[in-house]
């Protein structure tokens, strides 16, 4: 489909980072806007505007991004087959990024055109991404765990996509449709199917070798992956109760089975990035049991409002941001040139990263006892904290030199 | 993780003793200590490391990967087990002194993170290559090879 195949997994290093550091970018344009209007946040239920926008620029900009960014380069590892096509990557990153500038834009100024312009361009880039991700799984061999995961992922993709369109259709054209069960379905397979089963099935392998630990078992994974998938398709049904009893089943079990694996770990300090991961599986855990109270009307009156905080920046956010300061500096170490070869601890500024860590967890905390505007300030200190942090590893790792693409010898 | 080809069985137990013994001496530094046995432990299995494991890979295996067009995965695993035997030379230098000097303690924690690092992506990138790369008479010629 591609025409040339790249045959090498090692990806130039401005290829995952241009994602990445989208994503470091699009995060504090996220913090900035809840902070200018923070006071809608406690009332924000449904509906367009700054808040929706935030909120985007967050599932969009920064977790699709770095998931799109974080997987060309991961996957291949897994699935021992390459990208199959380098320039379809980058084009993919040209249009997501002006894509989803225009669809936040567009949604925090009430123009629906706007935003419909933005979400065409992000699904193209976002199809590109889906035929890369279906070209790589379809070939894959090995892991075959997180190869799993990777298909299951995709198909929500291909259904997040189609319930958005039809949503921004709605907003743009007056499409009739059951607004609230759409919405509720492309939430559902947004976060829960296609980041967070990217998450649990990164997670199987990423976590262990991080920690230098063996992965869990291969059976629990399944059972999480299977338990995971029956929990989205009920929430996609709207059966939102046991949608929630099933995903607290599989969110355990893959917490269970992870941190029983970390436990046998060689390397003794996990340091702030795991602590982010696991205050990550808290929000996780406590977003299912906050939709199991809501579905039993048991929640309080901001139940709708907390949810997204601990679904969106809680779990996907905090997760994605702790193994990310891990994955950066590794990623950097093997694409600066030697001299050394620098240690991927080299390029890591662990102050600078337990002070994000503080600010971050900080700044949920706030946002989930309602303290928004304190919250959001914090939070956007966190973010450009990071961005910080992102600049500090590519400014080091320049430093070292970037190695130049492999060039193999003419006969 | 499961391999099919021995060699690739082979290497990878030597690379789950090499995680063990260097998992030890990051946490025994960790935890403040510089135990001389360990150093002494850590050194004798360097040095076998890097004179056996190293040479084979780098004569037999990375070649093999670079014709498959894994040539940047080649090159990274050859620079790194260069970066390795540079601190291993420091270390071994240092690590035979009874007490251990205080010098002693970065250089074993750079190799530790060095060596582990570098087993990981081995494991991740060049033992399933081979699976995927030899066929049976082959994975027998390397055994045959590494054992002699």
């Amino acid at each position: 489909m591609f025409g040339n195949v790249a045959r090498s997994r090692l990806l130039p290093m401005s290829l995952p980072f241009r994602l990445l550091g989208a994503a470091v970018a699009f995060q504090v344009a996220a913090w900035a806007l809840l902070l200018l209007h923070g006071r809608e946040l406690g009332a924000f239920a449904i509906g367009l505007g700054p808040v929706f926008a935030a909120l985007h620029l967050v599932t969009l900009g920064v977790l699709a991004m770095a998931a799109v960014g974080a997987t060309l380069q991961l996957l291949p590892v897994a699935t021992r087959q390459p990208v199959r096509a380098q320039w379809a990557a980058k084009l993919a990153w040209w249009l997501l990024v002006p894509g989803v500038a225009l669809f936040a834009a567009g949604a925090a100024a009430y123009r629906p055109t706007a935003m419909a312009a933005g979400a065409a361009t992000a699904t193209l880039a976002l199809g590109i991404y889906g035929v890369l991700l279906f070209a790589n799984l379809r070939g894959a061999r090995g892991m075959r765990v997180v190869v799993a995961h990777g298909w299951a992922a995709l198909a929500c993709l291909v259904l997040l996509t189609a319930t958005g369109l039809a949503l921004v259709a709605r907003y743009e054209h007056g499409v009739a449709l059951d607004h609230l069960a759409f919405r509720n379905a492309h939430l559902v397979l947004a976060a829960y199917g296609f980041m967070g089963l990217l998450a649990f099935g990164l997670s199987n392998f990423l976590l262990p070798m991080l920690a230098v630990a063996p992965p869990p078992p291969a059976r629990s994974a399944y059972f999480v992956l299977g338990a995971a998938v029956a929990a989205i398709a009920a929430g996609v049904a709207g059966w939102q109760l046991p949608a929630a009893l099933l995903g607290l089943v599989a969110a355990g079990l893959h917490i269970v089975s992870l941190e029983r694996a970390l436990a046998a770990r060689l390397r003794a300090p996990l340091g702030v990035a795991f602590l982010m991961v696991r205050a990550s599986w808290a929000c996780l855990l406590a977003s299912l049991a906050l939709a199991a109270l809501m579905a039993l009307d048991l929640a309080p009156a901001r139940a709708p409002v907390l949810f997204g905080l601990l679904l969106v920046p809680g779990w996907l956010l905090t997760f994605l941001l702790g193994v990310l300061q891990r994955i950066v500096p590794f990623l950097a170490s093997v694409h600066a040139l030697s001299g050394g070869r620098p240690l991927a601890s080299s390029l890591t500024p662990q102050r600078l990263l337990a002070a994000h860590a503080v600010l971050h967890l900080g700044a949920l905390a706030l946002l989930v006892a309602g303290l928004h505007l304190p919250g959001a300030a914090i939070g956007l200190g966190a973010a450009l904290a990071y961005a910080a942090f992102f600049v500090y590893v590519l400014v080091k790792a320049r430093h070292h030199g970037i190695r130049p693409r492999h060039q193999p010898a003419t006969a | 993780m499961a391999f099919d080809r021995a060699i690739s069985r082979q290497l990878h137990e030597e690379h789950a003793a090499t995680l063990a013994l260097w998992g030890r001496v990051e946490q025994s530094l960790a935890a403040g200590a510089l135990d001389a046995a360990l150093m002494r432990e850590a050194a004798a299995a360097l040095a076998g490391e890097i004179e056996r494991h190293f040479e084979f890979e780098e004569s037999q295996l990375f070649p093999r990967l670079a014709a498959a067009g894994e040539g940047d995965i080649a090159e990274l695993l050859a620079e790194e087990h260069r970066a390795i035997r540079e601190a291993a030379a420091r270390f071994l230098a240092l690590a035979g002194t009874e007490p251990p000097p205080a010098e002693l303690r970065p250089l074993a924690f750079e190799l530790a993170e060095r060596l582990v690092s570098h087993v990981q992506k081995e494991e991740m990138a060049l033992l399933p290559a081979l699976d995927d790369l030899l066929d049976e008479q082959a994975d027998r010629e390397l055994q045959l090879v590494y054992a002699s």
